[in-house]
Formats: C-alpha cells, sequence, structure tokens
C-alpha cells in the first residue's frame, strides 16, 4: 500500500521506451527505406481488393441496427468466460445468478425478435 | 432485495406488453408494480437491512426518499395514461423505461457503495435520455435528448474519475471504510481525496442542475414532452439529492471545511442564476426548467447542515417541491394540449374555463414560493433554519432575497389566469381522474404546510 513516487519511476522509463521505439522506427524506415510511389501502391488497401467507390455513402439503418444488437449479445458473451472458468467454486448460486443473467437478456432477445428488429424486408 | 425486484419484474412484464398484446393493461400493471413495490418499501421502516454483500443499506432515510420517488412517478403514470395512452403508438415501452428509472432512483437512495451510486446513476440517466427523445418528429425534443446524452456522459465521466481518486486515496468503495478513513486522516490535507471529492461533486452537481452546470436544464426541460418534464423535475432531482446528501453526509462531514466552501459558492450562484433568469422567460416550460435551478440551489443549504437535522430538511423540501413542481407541469401540460402554446398567456382567463384548475394552479404556485400554509413555506423554514443552526446567517439571507424575486414569476400564471380574459371561451374538461390526483396533489400541499409534522423524521 505504502508507495512513494519513486516507486513508478520504472513505469515513466517503460512510456520513453514505447514512445522512444515507435518515434524510432517510423523516422528510420522513412529514412532507410526505397521510395517507389505507384499509383497503385497509394491506394487505400482493402484487403488486397481492387478498391471500389467512395467509403461515404448512406447505407440502411439496418445495418446499424444489426450491429448494435450484435454488440449487445457479444458483450453478455464475455461474462460467460469469467463464469466457465470459475464454475465449480460458485456452485448452486452463481448457476442461479447466471441463470437469471441469461433470462434477463433472453427478455431482451424475445423483445427483439418479436417487436421485428430482425425482420430483413 | 423486494423493491428493485418488484419493479424490475413490472419493467419487464410492461416492455412485452406491446408484443403480447395486452398493452391496454400495461398502465393498470404498472401502478400495481410501483404499489407493491411501496408496500415492500415501507416494510423496511426501522430495520436498517443490508443487501447484496453490503452493497445497499435501507435505512429510514433510503425507505423515505424511495417512497417519495415511486409515490410521484406513480402519480406521474396515471396522467401519463390519461394523455397520451390513445395516441402514444409505444405506451407499454415508455412506462417499462419510467418504471425501470424509478429503480435506478431506489439505488440511488439506498447505496453503500460508490459502485452502486454509479450503477444507480446511469440507470436514471440512460432511462431520462430515452424519455428526453420521445417525440421522434419533433425537432425540440431530438435536440434535447443529444444535449442531455452528450452532457450527461460527459458529467458521468468526472463522477466516475471522482470515484477513481477516492478509491486510491481509501483503498476502498465501501462508504463505511470510506468515512472511517476521512474521520482518521480528517487533520491532514490529502489531496488525493480532495480531489476525488471535488469531482464527484462536480458529476452531482450536474446531476441536480445546479449553476454553473445547468446549461442542460432549459433546453432539456423544454424540449422533452411536458409530461416527462415533469418526471424530470420531481424524480430526476429528488433521486439525485438523495444521493448528493447520503454521500456527503455519511463520508465527507469530518471535512466539510474542506468542501463547505465550494457549496456556499455554488448555492449563491444557482439560486441568482436560477430566479433572475427565469424572471425574463416567456415560455412556462423555460421558466420552471429555471425554477427547478433556484429550488436546487436552495437544497443545496442542507447539504452544509452538521447533523442530521439537514435530512429531515431535504425529506421534507423534496416532498414539498416534487408536489407542486409535479402538478404545476401537469397543468402545463393540460393548458399546452387545450391552447397550444406553452406561455403565460395561455392561462389567461383560466378562471373561467375551468375554476378548480385555476385554484390547483394557484395553490401549486405558492407553494413553489414558499408562502405560508403551504408545503413549500415549511419547506424552506426547515432548510433555511438548519442552515443557519450550522452558522450560515448570510447564505440565508441571499436565500430569502431569492425566494422573494421567485414571487415575481410565479404569480405570473396566477395573474394571468385570475385578472385577465381569455381569447377563447371554451371550457377545459377535465376526467374524473385527473381532477381528483390534481385535488388530491393540492390538498397534500395544504395539508403539510399546516401540519407538517406528518413527514416522519427520519
Amino acid at each position: 500500500m505504502n508507495s512513494t513516487p519513486i516507486d513508478f519511476f520504472p513505469i515513466v522509463i517503460q512510456f520513453f521506451v514505447a514512445a522512444g521505439f515507435v518515434g524510432i522506427t517510423m523516422f528510420a524506415t522513412h529514412f532507410i527505406g526505397p521510395k517507389l510511389n505507384t499509383r497503385k501502391k497509394l491506394k487505400p488497401f482493402e484487403s488486397g481488393v481492387q478498391s471500389v467507390g467512395n467509403a461515404r455513402q448512406p447505407f440502411a439503418i439496418k445495418y446499424f441496427l444489426t450491429a448494435i444488437l450484435f454488440v449487445l449479445f457479444d458483450v453478455e458473451v464475455i461474462f460467460l468466460y469469467p463464469y466457465a472458468v470459475n464454475f465449480l467454486e460458485l456452485g448452486m448460486s452463481g448457476l442461479i445468478t447466471m441463470l437469471l443473467f441469461m433470462g434477463l437478456l433472453l427478455c431482451g432477445l424475445i423483445y427483439v425478435i418479436r417487436s421485428g428488429a430482425l425482420d430483413w424486408e | 432485495m423486494n423493491v428493485v425486484i418488484a419493479l424490475t419484474i413490472t419493467g419487464i412484464l410492461n416492455l412485452f406488453g406491446s408484443i403480447f398484446s395486452y398493452r391496454k393493461i400495461t398502465p393498470l400493471l404498472s401502478i400495481i408494480g410501483l404499489t407493491t413495490a411501496i408496500v415492500f418499501n415501507s416494510m423496511y421502516w426501522n430495520t436498517n437491512q443490508s443487501f447484496f454483500n453490503h452493497m445497499m443499506v435501507v435505512d429510514n432515510y433510503a425507505v423515505a426518499f424511495g417512497t417519495v420517488c415511486m409515490v410521484l412517478a406513480a402519480c406521474l403514470i396515471i396522467f401519463y395514461n390519461r394523455f397520451m395512452g390513445d395516441n402514444d403508438h409505444h405506451l407499454p415501452e415508455v412506462l417499462s423505461v419510467i418504471v425501470l428509472s424509478v429503480d435506478g432512483a431506489i439505488v440511488m437512495v439506498s447505496y453503500t457503495n460508490l459502485l452502486m451510486l454509479f450503477l444507480g446513476v446511469e440507470i436514471l440517466s440512460i432511462s431520462f435520455y430515452i424519455l428526453a427523445g420521445l417525440k421522434k418528429k419533433d425537432l425540440g425534443s431530438n435536440e434535447a435528448a443529444i444535449k442531455y446524452f452528450l452532457m450527461g456522459a460527459f458529467s458521468t465521466g468526472f463522477l466516475l474519475l471522482g470515484i477513481t481518486l477516492i478509491y486510491g486515496a481509501t483503498a476502498s468503495f465501501d462508504l463505511s471504510v470510506i468515512s472511517e478513513y476521512v474521520k482518521l486522516n480528517s487533520t491532514s490535507t490529502n489531496y488525493l481525496l480532495l480531489s476525488g471529492v471535488l469531482l464527484i461533486l462536480v458529476g452531482l452537481l450536474f446531476k441536480v442542475a445546479a449553476a454553473p452546470f445547468h446549461f442542460w436544464t432549459p433546453d432539456v426541460y423544454q424540449g422533452a414532452p411536458t409530461i416527462i418534464t415533469a418526471f424530470f423535475a420531481t424524480v430526476g432531482k429528488i433521486a439525485s439529492f438523495g444521493a448528493f446528501y447520503r454521500l456527503f453526509q455519511m463520508c465527507f462531514s469530518p471535512i466539510v471545511n474542506e468542501w463547505s466552501g465550494v457549496i456556499m459558492v455554488v448555492a449563491i450562484i444557482t439560486m441568482f442564476i436560477g430566479n433572475i433568469t427565469a424572471l425574463q422567460q416567456k415560455n412556462l416550460k423555460r421558466m420552471f426548467a429555471y425554477s427547478s435551478i433556484a429550488h436546487a440551489g436552495y437544497m443545496l443549504l442542507a447539504l452544509l447542515s452538521h447533523d442530521y437535522l439537514g435530512g429531515n430538511a431535504i425529506l421534507f423540501y423534496s416532498i414539498a417541491y416534487g408536489i407542486s413542481s409535479m402538478s404545476a407541469f401537469i397543468i402545463i401540460h393540460i393548458i399546452q394540449t387545450q391552447t397550444g402554446t406553452d406561455e403565460a398567456m395561455g392561462f389567461a382567463g383560466l378562471v373561467h374555463k375551468n375554476k378548480t384548475l385555476a385554484m390547483i394552479t394557484a395553490i401549486s404556485m405558492l407553494s413553489l414560493s414558499g408562502i405560508p400554509l403551504t408545503a413549500g413555506f415549511f419547506g424552506k423554514f426547515y432548510l433555511f433554519s438548519s442552515a443557519i443552526e450550522s452558522g450560515y446567517v448570510l447564505l440565508v439571507c441571499l436565500a430569502v432575497i431569492n425566494s422573494f424575486i421567485g414571487i415575481y414569476y410565479y404569480f405570473k400564471p396566477v395573474i394571468e389566469s385570475y385578472f385577465k380574459d381569455s381569447i377563447t371561451d371554451d371550457v377545459i374538461k377535465l376526467k374524473s381522474v385527473e381532477t381528483i390526483l390534481l385535488i388530491f396533489l393540492s390538498i397534500a400541499t395544504i395539508l403539510l404546510g399546516i401540519f407538517p409534522g406528518l413527514v416522519p423524521a427520519i
């Protein structure tokens, strides 16, 4: 508990090392490497696929809804990992708590499906 | 804890109202749920039980504030159903959000752990952001929602950082551990702790809409649907003050000299900005937004009192302010739907249109301005006397001056409704439930003004 500011000095060193590494590598590659700029090289990299059109386009709100629902239920899965690790220690009370948690989320899922948020057409 | 469970189940049942087609009975369902929760809550009186590994303690303070919040929410749901029920496509969802936000209010007044404070604040606030934007097609409502959301999220950041620093200083989120630590170290200056206190202060002052953190209030209160504004001004403010007073009384009272200066300055600025700006407002919703800022200034005085007198004062003031504010906003809504304007001239000749409504307007305005024989008078009396006993005479003098300023604008609607001629002679007809509830609120105002002992000491 008792720590003086000097105990945090390694963190400062670590910070400078990290920042220095980034800075040095960026400048070094800039100066050392050969520069051959071609039209294709300067294009935005899109997983190796030829890029098509402009990225700033309006798209249907349905994608957004699907994405946000995905995030919601994806985050829920994260809570299952620590529970799986501690499954035996938590015992019956842990199971009930977890079932309650999943049950509440299931209510949300039922609401989402029944209210037609996932209907594409 | 039964209250939280009852409210959550009610909220979820309401949510399913529209998809399993029982939306007609959802208002009834929420009233039953809230009543059950109130009954459960009152059973905790004098028990001091601790819940969830000492995350919440339901003492008399929590029971009193929780009951006030739930009763006001129940009134609001009845009015919401009456006014919006037939036109509102999303009635079950709205009721669900309202009931769940009361859940947040309950957590906010009974926490004994800073994490629960944060959770409660978030549950309440996120519901409020949704409620502010209920009128999807209305530009003002959209503006209110986005403004409230952005600024609220920002202020929550301050609250969180404050909690972090306090954890850094005391190595605990638990209020009892923090209060022990503060007691032991009250003589030496601990800058980590003090910066934490200051940042929490900023976060909570935003939530209660005290100047200079009040800029969201007028826009949000004006833009949101009027009934929802009533909810913000009553339940939101009362729960925030419940949380505020609980934290500072339980934990930081040994170092009161360190933060009392901040509260004093903020209280003075808040009272003057609220009252003086309210004088110039033509729009009634905006005027009442500034008036609610001014009331936050008065209520800050209770934080400065050294003993539990402050708790009683803030409870009584909350009840008085909540009741009168609720009826004032409900009347504005009625006038707004009738005449199409939410400005003071909409009240012109109200006495010829509906005598009861004019009388209820007068009573609630008298109570808000603090005239004797109404609850507002005793609310102010308790607040000011608790501050005087702690030695803040100058502050109370300024507060009294501000009460006088307040009388000017509170009487605007009263003068309009009694002494001006109306443009149209349409009679305003109310359904019997609305009239009974409004009369009930006025009777409560007068009853508390004559027998202030009806509110039990906590």
